[in-house]
């Protein structure tokens, strides 16, 4: 159900994305740093639910909070003459990477836990036909 | 379990809303990167435009200054050709003035006319001096232009008795009646030669015909000899 509302939401918004109206070059800067932060929102989300803390309301609010907060410290970055913008692209980047980071980990520990398992299931019927053996010759 | 579903339902909406407005925007990003012609105005950073604006600033500039190099040289060039036609007819005007004193040109201007007609029955003959006489006093007396017989007396000219009877002036051979044009001031002129102890009024005294008219148009020929020097170095 989840993964049928992520591909209706992403197909409608690249729709509604291609057919919207072109903005001025000049507000690229604030939209590209609102596509960052949300990413990093998205990253945070799937971190969270593999470590089991996942909150909808902290999402919701992480995911447009800190859209909105990016692009206000870039327009006060422009105003006060300063790149503020290239921090939050740090900060956000880093985050995403250490919650990609995490969810990495996540899926291969489970698939080396996956592995492990058909391995020792493997080993278990091996010792069983052993001894099935032994107990035939006995 | 009624509660369950509501909660997973808020859930999908949520995703699918969030998902929605990301891919929107990031498709409105991509839209703007691909279709924005960075070098179009309308759509360039405040930056870009200050940078493109130095740029056209500096061009500008730099076509101000040749402009004003290519001004200042064509002046120049106008100023030359300006002084140089002044300096051309400076040099005429000059040349014109030396020719006119050296005797080169016609000239034409008041004077007087001296006309000498030798007497067989005077004391003593005209001579070279008497013409001497008379030349140097119209000289004094401040003529610009003098000439005996049509030849024009310059600073080199000679007036000269070969054979005690042949007077030369410029080397040519001059007769009687002997014509000295002056140009100058004529009262002056004439006070020269007529005033006591003038050559004029020596020459009446000896018998000799003199005859002096006031001319205003006194018209006197240029010097029309060779004036090369061949030895000045």
């Amino acid at each position: 159900m989840v993964l049928i509302a992520i591909i209706i939401g992403c197909l409608l918004g690249a729709l509604i994305g291609m057919n919207a109206p072109t903005i001025s070059y000049t507000y690229s800067s604030y939209l590209a740093i609102a596509i960052i932060a949300a990413l990093d929102s998205v990253f945070g989300g799937i971190a969270s639910v593999i470590n089991k803390k996942f909150d909808m309301k902290i999402f919701i609010s992480g995911f447009f909070g800190n859209a909105i907060l990016a692009i206000l410290l870039t327009i006060l970055g422009e105003k006060l003459n300063v790149d503020i913008y290239l921090a939050a692209i740090v900060v956000f980047v880093w985050r995403m990477f250490m919650n990609l980071g995490t969810i990495r980990r996540y899926y291969v520990e489970k698939w080396t836990d996956k592995v492990k398992q058909i391995h020792e299931q493997k080993l278990d019927t091996k010792q069983n036909t052993t001894k099935d053996i032994q107990e035939k010759e006995v | 379990m009624k509660h369950i579903q509501k909660g997973k339902i808020t859930l999908i909406i949520i995703i699918g809303i969030a998902c929605l407005a990301l891919t929107t925007i990031m498709f409105m990003q991509f839209k703007i990167v691909n279709q924005g012609d960075i070098n179009e105005l309308e759509v360039m950073r405040e930056e870009e435009l200050r940078t493109e604006l130095a740029n056209w600033k500096a061009n500008y500039e730099e076509a101000e200054m040749q402009y004003k190099q290519k001004m200042q040289t064509l002046e120049e060039y106008n100023q030359k050709e300006i002084s140089d036609t002044e300096t051309a007819e400076l040099v005429k005007k000059e040349l014109a003035q030396v020719n006119l004193l050296l005797g080169k040109t016609d000239v034409v201007g008041s004077g007087i006319t001296i006309t000498l007609k030798e007497s067989q029955s005077a004391e003593a003959p005209i001579t070279s001096d008497n013409l001497n006489m008379i030349v140097n006093s119209l000289k004094e007396a401040g003529a610009e232009a003098i000439s005996i017989n049509e030849e024009r007396i310059i600073n080199m000219s000679d007036i000269v008795l070969v054979s005690n009877s042949i007077i030369r002036v410029n080397q040519q051979r001059i007769l009687v009646p002997y014509i000295i044009k002056a140009i100058g001031n004529q009262a002056y002129l004439e006070s020269a030669l007529l005033g006591n102890g003038g050559e004029a009024d020596k020459l009446m005294k000896l018998g000799h015909d003199v005859n002096i008219e006031k001319d205003n148009r006194v018209k006197i020929l240029k010097y029309n000899k060779d004036l090369t020097a061949k030895y000045i170095e």
